[in-house]
């Protein structure tokens, strides 16, 4: 099947992008990677009249280091982010680049418009709340920053104006003695995970000084699991403690049953996540070089 | 890169530099235009004035249409027409039936005619000067629905209180009971009697990368239709759209060109390509391409058959021998049975499987439902019924206490009873299950890992081990489908070939099949360079089917694991007849006796040569004499062509329709897997270890061709026992209509495949060789089985076919709950 006609402008800078947004009005569209905006045109459940690309702006992918933060251009492929040592010195996110579906989408799919469409599946949300990462955004009143927390409102809702595009993500890097880890479980490559678990932790000698701990695909947009993190906060790493925080991540999730899985089943697999995405954690926190691996049905 | 394949091949050419060449790792001809992306299929053909087709379909599953209104579509500016239900039933015969009594009234219609059947149905078709403005057309149908009860599943189908075909007034469409043996006094004097409430074979499909295509043109000025396509069986698709269009069969012109997979679905493309020539005629015979999308494919091709199993009574003696089988099978054909009841009847070429149990009594029901019409599917209708018996051995086996490899021991047919006539009179050629069970088991390395299941017990672990034993029947008796009907006009088998010398001596063949993958280019090409004793490089073999070469019988195509029986026994034919020719021309030009020829290479090519004198002549001489310069030639040899049509027949009879006896399939290709699977305990993943697949498919004639079909088979087998399912809600929408959902497996959700094989050649072919391809889709008895060997001691019994993780958590959580049903009964008797 093939989309609805539509004009096709091509944008030279990121002012240029958003001020055609503006003039096109409602009917228009900015088109990243268009992994996820491509095969909405291809069933024709999105019909925009405009699109505008993105895809010739000069200096709008790359992944620098500044005062304390990894700093990603909203055009970043994900596979550049999979490839980058930069990148890996926050492992959560090459944990999360390399597992986002095949080499083909990663190729072409962004960071920048994973967090625009706000997929209650896509994994850069849920891996990124866990972090300290804020949106930088452009509007025709210009820029402005926003927590990645208060940038994600709803499923497919985003704080963003009609008109306003993600330009960078900045993502804090941990401190020393902090550890993440993201993991998803697939039932293939190319389909988005039925549930996944972002975990950070910072250790001082065996005991949690603070954690963070959000899943994935469980809910309308990714949840951070409070109670759970409460439960290690504090605590020694035993095994105990993991599986009491597992226990609670899964009372914390609110999936659906769908072709993914059930919701029954997506609890369970919440916990087994949570546990494993601790486990890593921890050893990464504690210096291990740890390879984290996606589950695969 | 590729030494290591560089040398074995090079060590190949070496060993067969000179023939044999039947047995040779031969590279595939085909490979090198395949890999570069210089493949032709029917999408790559455009034609001059050609138009697009885009199908209206059904949302509902089951609706009556009050009104179509194609009105809006036509006035777009670039549409041509369109085209609707009404206008077919006025212009076009019903398909054929191949059903009896009630079945026979059917009214099947290449589009949905005053009510739906199956979400995703035509019910309408627009016709434009592009593929996108024929989107934009389909949009603007306006089609007005009146839902009606859908029925999903086929137990209520049976219930008749909500019909689909009025006409036949049941949804009922083949019944019959195949009995044989004393199975009353089997039971009588049974040790053991298992019960089994109900087994249930999913529904899964094939998705070949590429979807079905069709061009026609129903040009005014001949009256004729060309189509170019990729049908995968289009001696049948022709029959069956002659008379639906009402047009002499000879008027059809069908061409196919490299086709990319087709697994048997796309046997069924004869609806579509019927609108197509009607869509074509309607706009003044402009040739009209339709190019399926993949979501069409998933909701529309068709998909393969799914079978329940119902009170499954099992008769064993005191050492677990299985005595006799007492059962109830239920086919779902989806919403029109079209080539379906056949499966009715299919499924008995391995009646008994690989096991010797004699008395057997099996009621057989197909009902029609609101989904998707079932077509054939790699391993059609045998997989489901040989993944029933291989359930039946595995329940018993644990029920009983006897170790599953022990039992098959007990219940294989053995080595020394072959040929071995089944309790329904097919002959099983030969086969040795013992010795594949064998070399199975060194390939896994049996010893080790029963010890690491022990060690992974004791830690509470869910290690399974499971065997799976299929067959793949190939090259079948036609006359089956009178058990179906009686009155259905088919029986036996038959495939055609042409060898010829062309006019400059280049030998040249084709056949009546239209390969998917199956390397027939270069399985022929090897036949005849031993016939003529030349290499195959120098035999060129025209691929793919077109009805005006003229070499085709009613039963061509490339379907149900025949090729190196049907096709390669018709191309030797073929080549034999040729050569006679040969000689005996030769035999005069060279004024010596047949018996003193020599077929060779010389320095002028591929030739005959007099021993006695030494004289010789070229293939390009002797095409020359017959072709262009036949005054040489005196009376006697005007009867040499050397253009050789060959039309070779399976040594078949009619089976008796009354007792359902007689022999059904001319060979029995073997599989003996075994998979070591666990289940993770706390994501319940279930992860194959470990996998060897061990194959026997008599005489070899190319073995990585052979090796690459297991490789095929059985990742296509493991996709369909962990990951692939149709699945259909309570109202009948599907819910696995994109890849998304579906999730075709993927090299990522492969495990390294062991690969061993066995020979028992076949007496039943010229070769030895055994049709093959199919895999009988052992690998879903085989994960069945390991699954069951890693659960047993949970409680569960594995009941589908098809399981993952999120299924497995669910049966584990509702067992321990007491929530599941007793499926399994256990009687002792002393
Ligand atoms: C087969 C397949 C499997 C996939 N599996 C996964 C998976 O497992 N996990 C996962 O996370 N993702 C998955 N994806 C989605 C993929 O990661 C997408 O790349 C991503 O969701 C969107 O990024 P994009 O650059 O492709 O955006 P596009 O598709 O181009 O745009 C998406 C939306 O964001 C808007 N947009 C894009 N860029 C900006 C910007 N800079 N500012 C403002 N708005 C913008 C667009 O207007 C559009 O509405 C999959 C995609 C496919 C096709």
């Amino acid at each position: 099947m093939y989309p609805r006609s539509f004009h096709y402008h091509r944008a030279g800078s990121l002012e240029e992008a958003v001020s055609m947004l503006g003039q096109l009005g409602e009917g228009a569209k900015f088109l990243a990677g268009g992994q996820s905006l491509i095969p909405l045109l291809k069933l024709r459940f999105a019909n925009p009249e405009h699109l505008v690309d993105l895809n010739f702006i000069p200096g709008t992918s790359f992944i620098k280091e500044d005062s304390g933060a990894l700093h990603f251009g909203a055009m970043t492929r994900h596979a550049e982010i999979e490839h980058s040592a930069l990148a890996r010195k926050i492992p959560v996110l090459h944990d999360c680049a390399a597992g986002i579906a095949d080499v083909q989408v990663r190729n072409r799919g962004t960071i920048g418009g994973s967090l625009a469409e706000a997929d209650p599946s896509g994994d850069w949300t849920n891996a990124l709340i866990t972090l300290d990462t804020i949106v930088h955004c452009l509007g025709p009143s210009g820029a402005r920053t926003i927590q990645l927390r208060d940038f994600i409102k709803d499923a497919y809702t985003t704080a963003l104006a009609h008109d306003e595009l993600v330009t960078e993500v900045e993502v804090k890097i941990p401190p020393q003695g902090s550890g993440g880890a993201y993991l998803a479980f697939k039932r293939s490559a190319p389909v988005y995970p039925s549930a996944s678990a972002a975990v950070q932790l910072t250790l001082a000698g065996d005991v949690c000084q603070d954690a963070a701990i959000a899943l994935g695909c469980v809910g309308l947009t990714a949840i951070r699991a409070t109670e759970a993190e409460t439960a290690l906060r504090g605590n020694s790493l035993s095994d105990k403690t993991i599986a009491t925080a597992a226990e609670a991540a899964r009372a914390a999730a609110d999936p659906q049953t769908d072709m993914r899985g059930s919701a029954e089943y997506k609890r369970q697999l919440v916990v087994a996540l949570v546990k494993r995405a601790i486990q890593i954690a921890v050893r990464r926190a504690r210096g291990e070089q740890v390879e984290g691996a996606h589950l695969y049905a | 890169m590729f030494a290591e394949a560089q040398s074995i091949v090079a060590e190949d050419e070496k060993k067969h530099g000179s023939g044999p060449w039947v047995g040779a790792a031969l590279p595939r001809k085909e490979e090198d235009r395949l890999l570069r992306g210089r493949g032709k299929f029917a999408d790559d053909i455009k034609l001059r004035e050609m138009l697009y087709l885009r199908f209206v379909r059904s949302p509902y599953a089951h609706a009556r249409i009050v009104s179509v209104d194609t009105s809006a579509a036509e006035a777009l500016p670039g549409v041509v027409c369109a085209i609707t239900g009404k206008e077919i039933v006025a212009q076009t015969q019903p398909f054929i039936q191949i059903g009896p009594d009630q079945a026979q009234k059917i009214r099947d219609f290449p589009m949905a005619v005053g009510k739906v059947l199956y979400q995703g149905e035509p019910v309408a078709a627009v016709v434009a000067e592009s593929s996108s403005l024929a989107d934009d057309a389909a949009e603007l149908v306006q089609v007005e629905y009146e839902p009606l009860e859908p029925v999903v599943e086929v137990e209520q189908a049976l219930t008749d209180r909500s019909i689909l075909h009025e006409e036949a007034g049941t949804n009922r469409v083949w019944n019959g009971v195949w009995e044989y043996g004393d199975v009353e006094r089997a039971f009588k004097e049974a040790a053991y009697v298992v019960d089994i409430d109900r087994l249930h074979f999913h529904r899964f499909s094939s998705t070949p990368l590429e979807n079905n295509v069709v061009i026609a043109e129903w040009n005014p000025k001949d009256d004729r239709i060309y189509y170019w396509c990729n049908n995968s069986f289009p001696a049948f698709a022709i029959q069956f759209l002659a008379a639906h269009l009402g047009i002499h069969i000879d008027k059809i012109r069908v061409q196919t060109f490299d086709i990319g997979g087709s697994f048997g679905i796309k046997i069924t493309s004869y609806p579509q390509m019927a609108v197509c020539a009607l869509a074509s005629k309607k706009a003044g015979g402009r040739p009209i391409k339709w190019v399926e999308t993949r979501s069409e494919h998933m909701v529309s091709s068709a998909h393969g058959n799914e079978r329940t199993f119902r009170n499954t009574r099992v008769a064993l003696d005191k050492n677990g021998v299985i005595t006799a089988i007492d059962s109830r099978h239920i086919d779902d054909c989806g919403a029109y049975p079209r080539y379906e009841p056949l499966g009715c009847v299919i499924w008995s070429q391995v009646f008994c499987g690989v096991y010797r149990f004699k008395n057997a009594r099996i009621d057989f029901w197909q009902a029609v439902t609101n989904k998707c019409p079932v077509g054939p599917n790699r391993g059609y209708s045998r997989m489901q019924h040989l993944w029933f018996l291989e359930r039946v051995v595995d329940i018993c086996a644990h029920e009983i206490g006897i170790a599953p490899d022990t039992m098959r021991l007990r219940n294989y047919i053995r080595p020394e009873e072959f040929p071995y006539t089944t309790p329904n009179g097919c002959v099983y050629d030969s086969g040795n299950y013992p010795k594949m069970l064998e070399v199975a088991k060194y390939l896994i390395g049996w010893d080790d890992w029963k010890k690491k299941q022990a060690e992974a017990r004791k830690e509470g672990r869910m290690l399974g081990i499971g065997i799976g034993t299929t067959l793949d029947s190939g090259t079948n008796n036609f006359g089956q489908s009178q058990i179906i009907n009686p009155y259905a006009p088919f029986s036996g088998n038959s495939q055609g070939a042409n060898c010829k010398l062309d006019i400059y001596g280049e030998v040249v063949v084709a056949v009546g099949s239209c390969p998917q993958g199956q390397g027939h280019e270069t399985t022929a090409a090897q036949v005849v360079a031993d016939v003529l004793n030349i290499h195959p490089d120098l035999i060129t073999v025209r691929t793919g089917f077109d009805t005006e070469r003229n070499v085709h019988t009613g039963m061509s195509g490339t379907y149900a694991s025949q090729f190196a029986v049907s096709g390669l026994s018709a191309v030797h034919g073929a080549a034999q007849k040729l050569k006679t020719e040969m000689k005996r021309l030769a035999a005069f030009i060279l004024g010596t006796k047949e018996d003193d020829l020599e077929f060779g290479v010389g320095q002028q090519g591929p030739e005959i040569k007099a021993k006695s004198s030494g004289k010789s002549i070229n293939y390009w001489g002797l095409a020359n004499i017959v072709n262009v310069n036949s005054a040489v030639l005196p009376p006697e040899l005007y009867d040499v062509t050397l253009n050789c049509r060959y039309v070779w027949r399976a040594p078949f009879k009619v089976p008796d329709t009354k007792t359902k006896y007689g022999s059904l399939t001319l060979t029995y290709a073997s599989q003996l897997h075994i998979a070591i699977v666990e289940v993770d305990r706390e994501t319940f993943v279930p992860k194959i270890l470990d996998y060897v697949a061990v194959d026997d498919c008599g005489t070899v004639i190319n073995p990585p061709i052979v090796e690459g079909q297991v490789y095929g088979a059985t990742a296509h087998g493991i996709g369909a026992a962990l990951m692939e399912t149709c699945v259909y809600d309570a109202v009948g929408n599907m819910l696995t209509s994109t890849f998304s959902d579906y999730t075709p497996i993927t090299s990522m959700n492969i495990p390294k495949i062991k690969y061993g094989h066995t020979t028992t050649p076949s007496p039943h072919s010229y070769s030895g060789a055994k049709g093959m391809g199919e895999g009988g889709a052992a690998p879903v008895h085989t994960i069945s089985a390991a699954l069951q060997d890693a659960l047993f001691s949970q409680g569960i019994f594995i009941d589908d076919s098809f399981n993952n993780a999120d299924s497995i958590f669910r049966s584990l959580k509702h067992r321990e709950g007491g929530q599941l049903a007793q499926l399994v009964k256990l009687e002792k008797r002393s």
